[in-house]
């Protein structure tokens, strides 16, 4: 789905909204989980290894 | 490497307006949206004022226009509601409802037509500093390339990453980015088919819920919250508000929409060397009623002309491109603040206070109401509400 809104408010400007993905940038990640937080579909989660 | 004077990233219409007026100034510009089709999906709930379009100097067409407004419903969360009609008030609402993919467009290829370049399914990916230029990297059908451009213009939405990679400071907190939702449906049961909705309350925390019309039985009803005020998502505040609403207890959705707004006003630094930014990215939008449409496209205008003439007098400099700093203060972010300050009212109101205030006003003759006569009335339903406003302005 074409939203963005995570990209918007990370603090880092790690993720890049591409037309159909999102590209994170996790080595830089702090996980500060600000994107999960903001997205209006529940589309973000932490990944627990 | 490919090579232009004005690179703008985003063919939004704040991005095109600036393609389209720095073409017109004469400089050689690139266009260029990462998006295989302008204007889809959208990410808005489509209104726009008549006099903001005249403004712009953009006349109406019946090819992107789905509806004219001429009143607009405020509804209380006990459902009171209070009319606003053209006939008796000035209403900034006023105007029409838009499809943004043929609006787009067609903003797009004004731009096409003053001489701009365009290039679709292409994304940005960096920015490097050299001598007096920058170089973009792009990739267009996943295939990286570059160009280098005298002037940036950042035209690249909410999610914007080309203001941050200037150096400037332009990324929105959750507590300033709406979080939206929105089904465009059909069946949609409106009392008049002219009139735009707009439901207060606890339904859209931080925000607000809305039904635009867009001819017939078809409208976007959506909604937009700030994460910090509710557990929801934005969607689940959608779904809930969907299931209550008369208006939609028939309705069926055909599309689903979500993004962010930011509404924590015009972003303080828009400007740095080779750099301009202008729309959702510099935040022109509307704190109050989140609409960005007019004010994007004021900011792009400003944008493409300050660009045009920096090409002409061969100076890329912060210092040179201050104007455009300058200009859209003067335009867009003076009235911003005070619409941040109703906002911060608006939001401190309970649902009880909203519904008294609503109440109070169902019945008024807004034409014959002085605002001497408004103050009267609202320390009158909520003597509270009122220190509230007193302690903001």
């Amino acid at each position: 789905m074409y939203c963005g809104e995570c990209a918007g408010v990370c603090p880092r400007n790690l993720i890049e909204v591409r037309e159909l993905t999102l590209k994170f940038d996790e080595k830089e990640c702090k996980d500060c989980k600000i994107c999960i937080q903001v997205c209006p579909v529940q589309a973000l989660e932490k990944e627990v290894i | 490497m490919l090579e232009t004077d004005v690179l703008v990233i985003g063919a939004g219409p704040a991005g095109s307006m600036a393609a389209k007026h720095a073409a017109m100034g004469g400089a050689k510009v690139l266009l260029v949206d990462k998006k295989s089709e302008i204007g889809a999906p959208k990410r808005c709930a489509e209104g726009v004022s008549k006099d903001g379009l005249k403004r712009l100097g953009i006349t109406p067409d019946p090819r992107w226009i789905t509806t004219e407004i001429n009143s607009v419903r405020l509804v209380s969360p006990n459902g009171t509601d209070v009319l606003l009609d053209e006939e008796k008030v000035k209403l900034s609402e006023v105007g029409y409802v838009l499809e943004r993919k043929v609006f787009d467009k067609h903003i797009a290829m004004d731009a096409a037509r003053a001489g701009a370049q365009i290039m679709v399914k292409t994304l940005a990916t960096g920015i490097e500093r050299t001598n007096n230029h920058l170089i973009v990297t792009l990739e267009h059908m996943e295939h990286p390339f570059q160009v280098q451009a005298k002037i940036v213009i950042g035209a690249d939405g909410p999610e914007s990453r080309v203001g941050r990679w200037a150096g400037l400071k332009t990324g929105a907190k959750p507590g300033t980015m709406e979080s939206c939702a929105q089904f465009e449906m059909v069946g949609v049961d409106m009392k008049k088919s002219n009139c735009i909705e707009l439901r207060f309350g606890s339904a859209a925390p931080g925000g607000y819920a809305w039904i635009f019309p867009k001819g017939d039985d078809v409208a976007n009803v959506g909604l937009g919250v700030l994460t910090p005020r509710t557990d929801k998502t934005a969607y689940q505040h959608l779904l809930e508000f969907v299931d209550t609403c008369p208006a939609t207890q028939k309705a069926q959705p055909v599309e689903l929409n979500v993004g962010g707004d930011p509404v924590g006003g015009l972003y303080k630094d828009l400007v740095t060397d080779n750099v301009l930014i202008t729309g959702d990215a510099a935040g022109m939008v509307n704190p109050l009623d989140g609409g960005g449409i007019i004010s994007g496209m004021t900011g792009g205008l400003i944008a493409g002309e300050i660009a045009a003439k920096a090409i002409s007098n061969g100076n890329y400099s912060k210092k040179n491109l201050k104007e455009y700093q300058k200009r859209c203060q003067k335009e867009i972010g003076d009235s911003f603040k005070k619409y941040l300050k109703a906002k911060e009212y608006l939001l401190s109101l309970s649902d009880e206070e909203l519904d008294s205030i609503a109440d109070a006003f169902q019945n008024s003759d807004f034409d014959r109401i002085s605002p001497t006569d408004l103050v009267k009335m609202l320390v009158k339903v909520s003597p509270k509400a009122m220190l509230k406003l007193g302690k903001l302005f």
